[in-house]
């Protein structure tokens, strides 16, 4: 033991002689050289040291934070992984709504949507399912494609569209899993507040909704009708899908 | 797609962000450096600038037309180099926390030029004439006990520099310092070139006895040497090999487990030979002219030896003091190392051997027998040992000796995330600074730990309380799990903290004299003796509780713990002593002895003492860095000096019976924590204790008392 005791002397002294009152050439440097070797610089690992620090970090800030508050927080959190961070997430909604004139079946379409990625996030938040993100990622993107797709050339949806809706659900909550995983869950209130993570997801899913209805209600009324806007606007979201698609696979 | 900007407490404190941060006020909470504002770019500005504002203010000391007193001369000194000492906290700290190329590039560059500008200060002849007038005069000045330390300590510091002596010695001292830093740095340098000069290459059927983990780093090496070597036939000597080198970390596994006698004994030679090979990097000259001109620059500042010179600035003030204690230590330690070397014969011959224990014997010998003796397995103490549990330890010791408590802060952003950040109240509620705390290790961090702190305790003008930080090299936490230390963790995490304690608890009027400002061998006292709490049976088992059940750690357990400690410590004291009294011998010689060769100086040095051949010192002189090309000529005798008082003064919380007796633990942060260098180390100790410190307690921890364990 005295052994570690000498080394760590020799820097606790040297430290604290380097900055008291009438420092003398630090000691330190040469001894530290000697006894520890050269520091090398590797940025990948001081950044993923970094990453790994800062997750640490917000646990315990989260930790730290009243009940009520860390609920807020993860609603809020929830709610910006919509808007304004999840683009691809929002565009799929986008799909969704573009598809059907009438609200029925958008709302079932938006249900099976909702329901499927509460199920994965909730599955994958307790650890009782793991996928890469790398593996969701291209799939979320060809979600996307497939619904712009459907949308340009089906007049009507079909029949199996809720079902398909369900599945690219689930997949878009694997998604919000590996965001919410990199940023971490503080180990109390988990349960709680996975749920306020979906509870936030869900309202800013609506609030794309809830936009996109009135806009198109205000402003498009006639080529609304028409279909002149469903078509072009799901070519334009099918385009997106597609760039992420490649960017994902590349 | 990331979610980062939620959840961020960010602090704000008002400062332009086109403004160099140094020169700005901190209107930061408790004045924590704003580390989100200080870019590399704005250091050297800041120490330039530094500089020459603090040449500016002594030089407005020196042409103060009045006549000198204590408050115009000594007490405006203590207000000078404001911005200089507020760039260097963070400068330094951050050098070694978190450092990286540009710093370190900074670091040479700076390094000459702080020295040279101290210099230019302590040899301020105006200045000392003003400090030699106060001096003289001050029995008619009406100077309080701290303020007659602090006048003393001021004028020491000039006098040390060769303020006394006439032109022609100043010029030679001048000389002497230049040739004796010039053949450090080359000491140094020859001994890094040795370090890695020397490497074991073994192929796939040399590797007895090794363990997996010890084979795997020793494969990492021979790939990196791999990717280093510049030609395919340096590159082929390395291909599919293993290297071992005379580096601590690499050899020690090495001769613990290898069942190879002739490798272990190649490797090892190659260690204690560093700088005794004859060659370009040999260091054995370097050493002698070092210690003569030592002794010369000694004899001209008027005293016997450097010894004296050192020691005058110590608590142990005479190289008579410091060889009664070593000598008072030695016997005890031999004793012990001899029986060791029995034990470790018995198990060799017990093996069927046929040869008798030798030095690269020990470590594969003495594993053997700590196996079958002590049989602690360190994995069984680790989950009992979470870092936040430890943490929880030190903070309630500290709370049932003194009554502080630690509240954790969470909107201060700190130099990375981390360091966490406490604010710590005294008993009455009163604020009494801010602790940080960096534990887990990293690549930009420099190796083992120390204490710092950001900003200093004074009363000079108002109350400033200080701002202490601890660094730390612990196991980073992997996946969910908590990050889980070893149990010499935990006793660095004391230990470091016992020094944040005297950072922090420090309340004294000048700033120069507070917290960890005290002699070199009394300055490791308040931080090791913290360190018992940590293995004192109660308080153990109230902060190690297992992670997954919190269960407290179980009695038998514990026994085996404080059992283990007493492991090897004949060696351990042995070769550290040794090479204590060899340091001491170097720097005790006059000016008029011819010293000849390194080599004998040091036989006949090692022979007087009767060291056995199982057993080198420490360091030989040819390795010394510490004393050659480090601050510890005669000073390498300081830990043990501090392990003396703290197990000394620990067991004065035996004897009363209570490890928490509140009468003890007031007088201990009365007299030492919080008293800086306001007076005398040995005063302020005898003050604690009620006597003078004596060696037997050490004795018996170490388990050097000749009783069994």
């Amino acid at each position: 033991m005295l052994k570690t005791y000498l080394k760590r002397c020799i820097f606790c002294l040297a430290l604290c002689f380097a900055v008291s009152s009438h420092a003398h050439n630090p000691p330190y440097l040469i001894i530290s050289e000697i006894e520890s070797g050269r520091l090398t610089f590797e940025n990948e690992q001081i950044a993923a040291e970094y990453a790994a620090a800062s997750k640490r970090l917000r646990i315990r800030r989260l930790e730290a934070m009243p009940w009520t508050k860390k609920i807020y927080v993860f609603i809020k959190a929830g709610f910006e992984h919509i808007i304004p961070d999840g683009l691809d997430h929002i565009l799929f909604v986008l799909g969704l709504f573009f598809s059907s004139l009438k609200l029925r079946p958008l709302l079932i379409q938006v249900t099976a949507f909702t329901l499927a990625h509460s199920i994965t996030l909730i599955l994958a938040g307790l650890g009782l399912v793991k996928i890469q993100g790398s593996f969701v990622e291209p799939f979320i993107a060809l979600s996307i494609v497939w619904i712009a797709v459907e949308n340009t050339l089906f007049k009507k949806t079909t029949r199996w569209r809720s079902l398909v809706v369900f599945m690219f659900g689930l997949l878009h909550g694997l998604g919000f899993a590996n965001l919410l995983s990199q940023y971490g869950l503080p180990k109390n209130n988990f349960i709680s507040l996975l749920f306020a993570f979906n509870v936030g997801v869900e309202f800013g899913q609506l609030f794309v909704l809830l936009l996109a209805f009135i806009v198109a209600k205000t402003l498009f009324k006639n080529s609304w009708e028409s279909g002149k806007i469903r078509v072009p606007a799901s070519i334009l979201i099918g385009c997106a899908g597609l760039h992420w698609l490649f960017q994902s696979l590349v | 797609m990331g979610l980062l900007i939620f959840a961020s407490c960010q602090q704000n404190p008002k400062m332009n962000d086109n403004i160099n941060p140094f020169f700005q006020e901190w209107n930061t909470q408790y004045q924590v450096p704003p580390f989100l504002q200080i870019k590399d770019e704005h250091y050297m500005p800041a120490f330039e600038k530094g500089m020459e504002e603090n040449l500016a203010e002594i030089d407005s000391i020196v042409n103060n037309p009045e006549e000198p007193t204590f408050e115009n001369t000594i007490e405006e000194l203590e207000r000078t180099g404001k911005l200089l000492t507020k760039v260097q906290r963070v400068f330094s700290n951050l050098a070694g926390s978190n450092t990286n190329p540009k710093l370190q590039e900074l670091q040479r560059e700076l390094s000459p030029m702080i020295s040279a500008h101290y210099d230019k200060i302590a040899l301020n002849e105006g200045l000392f004439l003003r400090v030699e007038s106060i001096w003289n005069n001050r029995e008619n000045f009406s100077l309080t006990d701290e303020q007659i330390k602090l006048l003393k300590d001021t004028r020491k510091q000039f006098i040390r520099s060769g303020a006394l002596l006439d032109s022609n010695q100043k010029e030679e001292i001048t000389k002497i310092n230049s040739k004796i830093s010039e053949l450090s740095t080359q000491f140094g340098q020859n001994l890094l070139a040795e370090t890695n000069g020397f490497e074991l290459i073994l192929d796939d059927d040399e590797l007895d006895g090794l363990s997996d983990g010890v084979i795997a780093a020793a494969s990492e090496s021979a790939a990196q040497k791999m990717n280093e070597a510049t030609s395919p036939e340096e590159k082929a000597k390395y291909e599919n090999k293993y290297v071992f080198t005379p580096h601590r970390s690499s050899m020690y596994p090495f001769l613990t487990e290898s069942t190879r006698r002739d490798l272990r004994e190649i490797l090892y030679k190659s260690y204690v030979m560093r700088g005794d090979n004859n060659n370009e990097n040999d260091n054995k000259e370097i050493a002698v002219e070092i210690a003569n001109l030592r002794a010369q620059k000694a004899e001209i500042m008027g005293y016997k030896t450097h010894a004296h010179f050192i020691l005058e600035d110590n608590m142990l003030k005479s190289p008579e003091e410091v060889y009664d204690l070593l000598i008072k230590l030695w016997e005890p330690a031999l004793k012990r190392a001899k029986s060791e070397v029995l034990d470790m014969q018995a198990v060799s011959d017990s093996e069927g051997n046929n040869f008798k224990i030798a030095a690269w014997d020990w470590w594969h010998y003495s594993e053997k027998v700590r196996k079958a003796k002590y049989d602690l397995d360190e994995a069984e103490l680790k989950p009992y040992l979470s870092l936040d549990n430890v943490i929880k330890g030190v903070f309630n010791t500290t709370n049932k000796l003194w009554g502080l408590t630690f509240t954790e802060i969470f909107d201060i952003d700190l130099y990375h995330p981390d360091a966490r950040i406490w604010k710590v109240t005294d008993k009455d509620g009163s604020h009494l600074g801010i602790f940080i705390g960096d534990y887990f290790t990293r690549s930009n961090k420099r190796g083992g730990a120390w204490m710092s702190s950001f900003k200093g305790q004074s009363n000079l003008d108002g109350r400033e309380r200080p701002v202490v930080v601890n660094v730390c090299n612990f196991p980073a936490p992997v996946g969910d799990d908590p990050s889980l230390l070893s149990f010499e963790n935990v006793t660095t995490l004391f230990h470091e903290f016992g020094h944040a304690m005297h950072g922090t608890l420090t309340n004294v009027t000048y700033p120069s004299m507070a917290g960890t400002s005290a002699p070199r061998d009394f300055v490791e006292f308040p931080s090791q003796v913290l360190e018992h709490w940590a293995s004192e049976p109660e308080v153990l088992k109230s902060f190690a509780t297992h992670y997954q059940t919190g269960e407290p750690m179980p009695d038998e357990l514990i026994e085996k713990l404080l059992k283990a400690s007493k492991f090897n410590q004949g060696f351990i004291n042995t070769e550290y002593l040794a090479a204590s009294l060899l340091d001491m011998d170097w720097h005790t010689i006059t000016s008029d002895v011819v010293l000849e060769d390194a080599n004998s100086f040091e036989a006949s040095s090692l022979a007087k003492i009767g060291l056995i051949d199982e057993i080198a010192p420490r360091y030989r002189s040819t390795y010394f860095a510490h004393i050659f090309s480090g601050g510890y000529s005669s000073g390498y005798y300081s830990y043990i000096h501090a392990a003396v008082l703290d197990s000394d003064g620990f067991e004065a919380f035996i004897e009363a019976g209570d490890v928490f007796d509140e009468t003890l633990s007031s007088k201990l942060r009365k007299h030492v924590y919080e008293k800086g260098s306001t007076e005398e180390a040995m005063d302020l100790y005898v003050k604690f204790r009620g006597r003078k410190p004596i060696i037997e307690p050490l004795l018996k921890v170490r388990g050097l008392d000749g009783k069994p364990d």
